[in-house]
């Protein structure tokens, strides 16, 4: 209301922060966990004098430094561009309100970033207990990451007293961050033992190359428990409303759920597998394997919570399509149109139903909505409606029947001019035979 | 239709305005210090393998090792100014942005891709033998692209009334193309990339900072070459983006303020001494003049923001909600941060002497 919104359809809905976040929160975890993993390794290579070991790890940091710097520093920044492209108003919110949360961990994002490049072009030449110090301190920077970062994120989901007293460190330290950090922490050691196969897969020396292995497999076993522990007190610490979104108030977030729940038990049996004596060709085809279900295991844990915040982008405080909870009473008196900047009309009249429709669609609904796209594409959840009539009505039950949509904001010639749209306008039209329009006022009477 | 009425309605601040001022200022020159680095040191290492020569040659492979840290850190030190931009001119930025969706979030796959040829540079130097050129090519035209688009947004986000564009096309893929300051402004920006870098390849000879078998002085010395060229081209791009600019801008310069005047002084006075420091061959000298030009040029840059949006919009304007434990909460761990910084340094410097590659 108060942006402009990117105009995506088939990209729209959400598509492009899905695509990058599950990526980059696949490799950051990994880039917090892989600190400890390197340097016990590391550990371990001096107290039983295993130079092949220590080679290895070398070598894992290179990978590690290659994936994690590069690949996952970066996609990180991309998030953040891509929240600012799809929800200015969310991301203007979160910035202001813990700007120094942000400034805080972008100090622990450079010393991770000098502390690894320490750790890596000087391995081999520092002495050993500095260089593993530098290795501590690596993780240390990129623990803290996570812990203010984790704040963040799941004040979106539960800002808990924040919504009253709008205190930096209520809003910080919210109802799930303590369930939420023990779970990310966990998730970040398996992810090691995850990545580190795919390292281990291709060494040589096969008695060597077993070790890791195992060693790999110790690494996602142990640490499952804590993720298990976490992810359990995580549900826990939901509030009633957070939870029935979950356990199937929203219509798509069950396949996420299902998805969830059964690549769980896939992940860790899978990666038991890795334990075993088996052929390396099959070993290093079968080390992605698990890299891509960690992935999708990750990806739907997003899904899911970022789904159970529904209606909202931050609970209680914002909506999805960017609009202050606050301001909804103002909008509702004096129309989404008046109340919008961005808008290109500011009155429904019989002539610019559809622009206007077009308008409210992209302001209102687009942020969750793709037009034949993959995400909540529009299409088919509107093929049934052929007359405007049941379209408004739909709409105008909207938060009232389904409350995992926001309500339509706007008068009720603009809920009008929205129903025209979907039913006639040229976009998310399928196939429809075109019926006569009724005109804005006889419609505002109805 | 009035463009002021598309201005979204910001939100407030935990502090007053100049604490974000001053950390914006001394954030963005840390950025453009290493950003300078990556992009002249690449660009002056483009135009050494096109020579060619041993000496050349040389310069190339001891920035082989060097690129990947300023790459790390130019988006490193990034972050910073970009999210304290964000907190003075969110409601600017964030709608400029989207005008321009495509181009300014293609950044972030650009740059890993200039990121990962980087790296292939400095990993296999060697082993690429003649496909170095279309290595280090790939990795500065992508850079140069970067730059672009930042210089397109940084226009466009202070002009309210180009955004009026979005009711034509919302598809993201706007560029400011038609302000005639675009071209002058990313061009000093890209020139003066190539002085600072200068500086810093012959710093690093000074200070003995070589990996590789480079001859110390032949890099002083072209490094200070490629400042002292790149100082003179600057003056004129200087002078050339100060008369495109709006006349009611450009005179703040020109005796309408008083400190704009004075900065725009002190800045052409600086700029002359660190050209002819720099065809001295006095390198401290030109380093300490161009670390004052900088700082001068940060300021000029941003008193031409604040007086393109004067119109709109003031920082003073920004709503404060008082709460000042989490800026004290901040300044604690950024002096941790530090002293933790300086210490894993100088582990790492401790162990410098027993290099053996």
């Amino acid at each position: 209301m108060n942006y402009p919104v990117w105009d995506l359809t088939t990209f729209g809905g959400g598509f492009l922060i899905a695509l990058i976040a599950v990526v980059h929160v696949l490799v950051s975890h990994f880039a917090v966990g892989g600190g400890a993993y390197l340097v016990m390794l590391e550990k371990q290579a001096y107290k039983n004098e295993n130079a092949g070991l220590l080679d290895y790890v070398k070598k894992h940091s290179k990978f590690f430094l290659l994936v994690t710097m590069v690949f996952g520093g970066l996609t990180g920044v991309g998030i953040w561009w891509t929240i600012a492209l799809l929800n200015p108003a969310a991301t203007s919110s979160l910035i202001h309100i813990f700007v120094f949360g942000w400034a805080a961990e972008w100090v622990f994002f450079v010393g991770e970033i000098v502390a690894l490049f320490i750790y890596f072009y000087t391995f081999g030449r520092m002495d050993r207990k500095n260089h593993m110090l530098i290795g501590w301190l690596y993780f240390f920077c990129a623990w803290m990451s996570l812990f203010l970062i984790n704040g963040i994120i799941d004040f979106m989901l539960t800002p808990g007293a924040w919504i009253e007293n709008q205190n930096f460190w209520s809003g910080f330290f919210n109802p799930t961050f303590w369930p939420s950090l023990v779970f990310r922490t966990g998730l970040s050691l398996v992810l090691c033992g995850v990545f580190g196969f795919v390292t281990a897969a291709f060494l040589k020396d096969e008695k060597l190359r077993r070790s890791v292995m195992r060693t790999c497999a110790l690494w996602v076993a142990a640490p499952f428990a804590l993720m298990l522990l976490g992810g359990w007190w995580y549900l826990a610490a939901l509030p009633e409303a957070q939870k029935a979104m979950i356990m199937g108030k929203s219509p798509e977030l069950g396949v996420y759920m299902q998805t969830l729940l059964w690549f769980l038990p896939i992940l860790f049996f899978a990666s038991m597998i890795m334990a075993l004596r088996l052929p390396q060709g099959f070993k290093k085809g079968f080390c992605f394997a698990i890299v891509a279900i960690a992935l999708v295991y990750f990806g739907a844990f997003e899904f899911v919570r970022e789904g159970a915040r529904r209606p909202f982008i931050v609970y209680d405080h914002m909506y999805s399509n960017q609009v202050y909870v606050a301001d909804l009473p103002a909008v509702q008196q004096a129309g989404f149109l008046a109340s919008a900047k961005w808008v290109e009309h500011k009155e429904v009249t019989d002539d610019n139903l559809i622009a206007v429709g077009r308008d409210l669609f992209k302001l209102q609904c687009s942020a969750c909505h793709s037009v034949g796209g993959v995400l909540n594409n529009i299409r088919p959840l509107v093929a049934k409606y052929d007359s405007v009539f049941g379209m408004d009505a739909q709409l105008d039950g909207l938060g009232k029947l389904n409350t995992y949509m926001p309500p339509f904001m706007g008068t009720r010639a603009e809920r009008w001019a929205l129903a025209n749209y979907i039913v006639h306008g040229p976009d998310l039209r399928i196939v429809r035979e075109i019926t006569p329009q009724q005109s804005v006022h006889e419609a505002a009477g109805h | 239709m009035n463009p002021a009425a598309l201005i979204p309605t910001p939100d407030a601040i935990p502090v007053p305005w100049g604490w974000f001022y001053v950390l914006l200022i001394v954030t963005f020159l840390l950025h453009i210090l290493v950003m300078n680095a990556m992009l002249g040191g690449g660009i002056i290492t483009l135009i050494s393998a096109l020579r060619g020569g041993q000496d050349n040659i040389m310069l190339g492979k001891e920035f082989s090792y060097k690129w990947p840290y300023t790459v790390a850190f130019a988006v490193n030190m990034g972050v910073a100014p970009l999210l304290f931009v964000q907190v003075l001119y969110g409601q600017f930025i964030y709608s400029s942005s989207i005008l321009m969706a495509v181009w300014w979030l293609s950044i972030i796959g650009l740059l890993i891709l200039a990121y990962y040829a980087v790296y292939l540079f400095d990993f296999k130097f060697e082993a690429l033998g003649g496909l170095r050129i279309l290595v280090i090519e790939f990795a500065v035209v992508i850079m140069l692209i970067i730059a672009f688009f930042f210089s397109n947004n940084m226009t466009l986000m202070v002009q309210p009334e180009k955004w009026l564009a979005y009711f034509r096309d919302g598809s993201g893929t706007l560029l400011n193309l038609s302000d005639p300051t675009l071209f002058p402004r990313y061009f000093h920006m890209v020139v003066g990339a190539v002085a600072v870098a200068g500086l810093y390849l012959a710093l690093i000879g000074h200070f003995r900072f070589t990996k590789s078998k480079v001859d110390r002085d032949a890099l002083i010395t072209k490094g200070l070459k490629y400042f002292t060229y790149a100082t003179g081209i600057q003056i004129v791009l200087g002078l050339i983006f100060l008369v495109t600019l709006p006349k009611n801008i450009m005179m703040l310069f020109m005796g309408g303020s008083g400190y704009g005047t004075l900065l725009l002084l002190l800045g052409l006075v600086l700029g002359i001494v660190a050209f002819w420091f720099g065809s001295r061959n006095q390198l401290a000298k030109a380093s300490i003049s161009t670390l004052v030009l900088l700082v001068v040029m940060i300021l000029i840059r941003d008193l031409v923001r604040t007086a393109y949006l004067e119109p709109y919009f003031s920082m003073s304007d920004l709503a404060v909600r008082p709460e000042y434990s989490p800026l004290i909460f901040f300044l604690v761990v950024f002096v941790a941060g530090l002293a933790m910084i300086a210490y894993m340094l100088k582990l790492a410097f401790s162990c410098r002497k027993e290099v053996t590659k």
